[in-house]
């Protein structure tokens, strides 16, 4: 059991590290728009390349 | 103009019966209302972004506008626009946009996939809830101009914003509201798993050592959970006790705070027991609930932008003879400003120069132009529709007739009973009750075993959280709100549904609301048996061409048009030219031909005559929004009584009014009479629904108990507006009404619930029945059946 002395603490050191990445990308912005990306995986970027004209 | 069963596939207008137009979408040929919206069909499909039409929720009402000049963009080119509105980081540029007409998800991806394609583009993020654009691009590239010309192209009115508007304090509050939620969320797994351990060590026996461990590390990832993601309940509940007027938050405060501290001290004295899994799961759903009530608090408009969009960005300033074209904002007062036929007047002035007729709609409510010449008035935000005039500003910005009207609705908005504040009175008295409770169960326990009781306070305290009934309410006009946006009905204030339920009038304005507020020809009367209808329409069609006026648009006809000659337009008279030959006039009965008179008519009557001798009229009329009378007819078998106000005149008031089934009318009202008119049906005790879109109806709308506006009016009425129909019939207003009697039977129905589940549980608690992780547990349960049985209403039909 004296192995949970050491995984515990490195789960908190694993959190802490969940907790810095997440705080950072809400920092830079990723997180300010919750709606379209729930939209976005269903739309094709791009689904008949225009024939000949110019895009 | 008939209208045929078709409508244009890009914005759903009818298509005119006689016109052929048709664009190729993903192989099939699909009708369109005008050369404009065959167009951007075509610029939609030619970029391979047809899906467009597959995914959007709502056509595209904002077309019809026709895409500005790129001309106008050009000025944004310059150094100081840039510098106001734009930002240069390394070797490219980023600037943040109002994007105006856009509705959905679908027109955002619109936007990105297009902007992406644009040589130059680096990178294109929108965000639809609140218009806003952030684009990025390389300056060697592509100008400022070539951004905004391609939102115009593609049917948008962009806006750029300068950088202190674009920073929100919303945005700021969503990100720390995402971060607590985060922390709570993972901190209330991990002492979940502790607590699992600690739990099994209770009946399978656990080291001491081991013990104090978990205990040891719980406290560690309780204690950001509480003071981090707490935070907010402490410092309200706070607020709540130096006001004296406790809310929901302080009996939460003392839970958690009572909890956590005697956890805390359990931890270092070797106590019976630490009860940091019910601190930190209390604290996640308390912390999730709020985040949900933020988003759709979030979920409104920006008013100051709107506001500003119905004026133009740019304005032609005339300096000693010469112009320059500047960006609105730097225009002052005394600067003199010159106004083409068409334009947008940029700020309140006197005319200086020139004379032209002024569609002052927006602002009145006057559905027809006024003429203006030299000394008059005029008010930024009208548009100017004749003929080039040049205006002295008196005022500018917030100082205008504009600004003012946004003021007024803001004072309404503030004056506006609202049941927020009762409920929050309501449970003032709830949360004192609550900790009395406590305090006698605390009492009791003290006397009778001291040693539980501690632990059974704590579990009243957490099993009587008010969780699910504060979540009945909000969870239910959440999903409603959610399934009502499907509808086509978005609600932009929590209260509408609630006040909509109970609605026992609805006050319709007229013009745009109940009409479509796009003018056409309803009846034609030849009076020389020489000519046919289709004649008379035919030439008064080629007369009118050259005229940009309101009602000129009645008279367009997609067909070979006879050759005018000598075309002259008489500003608020009516226009004149000559056809093989033959003089034509063509307006009102003055200016026509002596002898004509005007019939007493609900109508706006036009004349057409040839060598003074009169030809035909015709009767000009607003049409009615589709199924105006049948939704009409629907509310009053709901037994909610119906009015109309409007600024116009009376016999069209009338008019509308008898042809809808509405008795109670009141034509040619000011806004401050409309606002009368509201406050005398509320002094009457009735509950009243404002439906309205212009502008001048901004404070009336706030003065109701509850407003509607289509999604056409002008963007400052829906800001003002509770709740935003999209699409051109009136039925959704039905449906809001079902809506909300729905909504309100399952908040009863959560009301009860979670009534009888506190009564249930707050006498076993008090008993100590109830260990507090099994109280949290309940408290979550409570509230997971209100949230279900509010999701319900997301099946509404």
């Amino acid at each position: 059991m004296s192995i949970l002395y050491v995984l515990i603490p490195l789960a908190l050191l694993l959190l802490g590290g969940a907790v810095w990445a997440f705080f950072w990308a809400v920092g830079s912005g990723q997180f300010d728009d919750l709606d379209t990306p729930a939209m976005r995986v269903i739309m094709d970027d791009d689904e008949n390349p225009a024939d000949g004209n110019e895009s | 103009m008939t209208t045929g069963p078709e409508t244009c596939f890009h914005c759903a207008l009818p298509v005119p019966a006689d016109l052929n137009l048709t664009v190729e979408i993903e192989n099939q040929q699909q009708p369109v209302c005008c050369p404009g919206c065959k167009a951007v069909a075509e610029l939609i499909r030619d970029s391979g972004m047809s899906q467009y039409y597959a995914l959007r929720e709502a056509p595209d009402p904002g077309v019809g506008r026709p895409p500005e000049e790129t001309a106008e963009w050009l000025v944004f080119d310059s150094d100081d626009m840039m510098r106001a509105f734009a930002e240069l980081d390394g070797d490219s540029t980023e600037a943040t946009l109002y994007v105006g007409g856009m509705y959905c998800a679908a027109c955002s991806w619109l936007i990105e996939t297009t902007l992406a394609k644009l040589a130059g583009v680096v990178s294109a993020e929108v965000n639809p809830v609140t218009h806003r654009l952030r684009v990025r691009w390389r300056q060697d590239e592509l100008r400022f101009s070539g951004v905004l010309a391609t939102l115009a192209d593609l049917g948008y009115q962009p806006q750029p914003l300068a950088p202190e508007n674009t920073t929100r304090p919303e945005l700021v509050e969503q990100r720390v509201a995402l971060k607590r939620l985060l922390v709570a969320s993972l901190g209330m797994m991990q002492v979940m798993m502790f607590a699992v351990g600690l739990y099994a060590g209770d009946f399978q026996g656990i080291d001491a050592e081991m013990q104090r461990f978990l205990r040891l590390v719980s406290f560690f990832v309780t204690t950001p959970v509480v003071f981090y993601s707490g935070r907010p309940f402490f410092t309200s509940a706070w607020r709540g006790i130096r006001t004296r007027k406790p809310g929901m938050d302080l009996p939460v405060s003392i839970a958690v705070g009572g909890a956590y501290a005697a956890s805390v001290y359990a931890t270092f004295t070797n106590g019976p027991a630490v009860w940091f899994d019910s601190v930190t799961m209390f604290v996640f759903f308390l912390t999730l609930g709020r985040f949900l009530e933020m988003r759709a608090r979030h979920r409104s408009i920006d008013r100051t932008v709107a506001l500003s969009s119905l004026l133009p960005n740019t304005a032609t300033r005339v300096v000693d003879g010469s112009t320059a074209v500047v960006p609105v904002s730097r225009l002052q007062a005394g600067d003199r400003v010159r106004v083409r036929a068409g334009d947008g007047v940029p700020a309140d002035g006197v005319i200086v120069h020139g004379s032209s007729s002024v569609d002052e709609a927006m602002l009145t409510g006057e559905s027809r132009p006024q003429a203006k010449s030299v000394g008059d008035a005029v008010a930024a935000g009208s548009v100017n529709i004749d003929a080039l005039i040049e205006v002295r500003i008196t005022s500018t910005g917030s100082d205008t007739t504009l600004g003012t009207i946004s003021r007024l609705s803001e004072r309404a908005r503030y004056t506006r009973p609202s049941f927020v504040t009762i409920a929050d009175r309501v449970a003032s008295y709830i949360v004192v009750a609550l900790l009395l409770v406590a305090t006698l169960v605390a009492t009791f326990w003290y006397f009778t075993d001291p040693s539980r009781a501690f632990v059974i306070t704590l579990s009243v305290l957490v099993v009587t959280c008010p969780c699910a009934l504060a979540l009945a309410t909000p969870a239910a006009f959440a999903a409603a709100g959610s399934r009502l946006s499907q509808l086509r009905l978005l609600v932009t204030n929590g209260n509408a549904i609630e006040a909509l339920s109970r609605a026992d009038r609805i006050i319709f304005d007229k013009t745009g609301t109940l009409t479509r507020g796009s003018p056409s020809i309803s009846s034609v009367f030849v009076l020389d048996p020489a000519y046919t209808a289709h004649d008379c329409q035919r030439i008064a069609a080629a007369l009118e061409s050259a005229s940009s006026h309101p009602l000129a648009r009645a008279f367009a006809l997609e067909e070979e048009l006879p050759r005018v000659t000598d075309q002259h337009v008489e500003i608020g008279q009516g226009v004149s030219g000559k056809i093989d030959g033959r003089s034509w006039r063509l307006g009102s009965a003055e200016f026509v031909a002596a002898g004509v008179t005007a019939e007493d008519s609900v109508a706006t009557q036009v004349f057409l005559a040839v060598h003074d001798e009169p030809v035909a009229w015709f009767e000009i009329e607003d049409e009615l929004r589709p199924r105006a009378a049948s939704t009409v007819d629907a509310l009053h078998k709901m037994g909610v009584r119906t009015s109309l106000v409007s600024g116009d005149r009376q016999s069209a008031v009338e008019d509308v009014a008898s042809r809808l089934g509405i008795e109670d009318f009141h034509a040619q009202c000011t806004p401050q009479q409309k606002l009368e008119i509201i406050q005398a049906a509320q002094r009457n005790g009735e509950r009243v629904v404002m439906v309205g879109d212009g502008i001048n109806d901004a404070p009336v709308l706030a003065g109701a108990d509850t407003s509607i506006a289509p999604a056409h009016g002008a963007m400052l009425a829906q800001t003002s507006a509770d709740l935003i129909m999209l699409g051109n019939s009136l039925e959704p207003l039905t449906t809001a009404l079902n809506m909300s009697g729905k909504t309100m039977r399952i908040v009863r129905q959560n009301l009860a619930w979670a009534i009888v589940y506190n009564a249930l549980a707050l006498p076993l608690a008090a008993a100590g029945f109830v260990p507090p992780w099994l109280a949290a547990i309940g408290m979550s349960a409570s509230s997971l059946i209100v949230v279900l049985n509010a999701l319900r209403l997301s099946r509404f039909e």
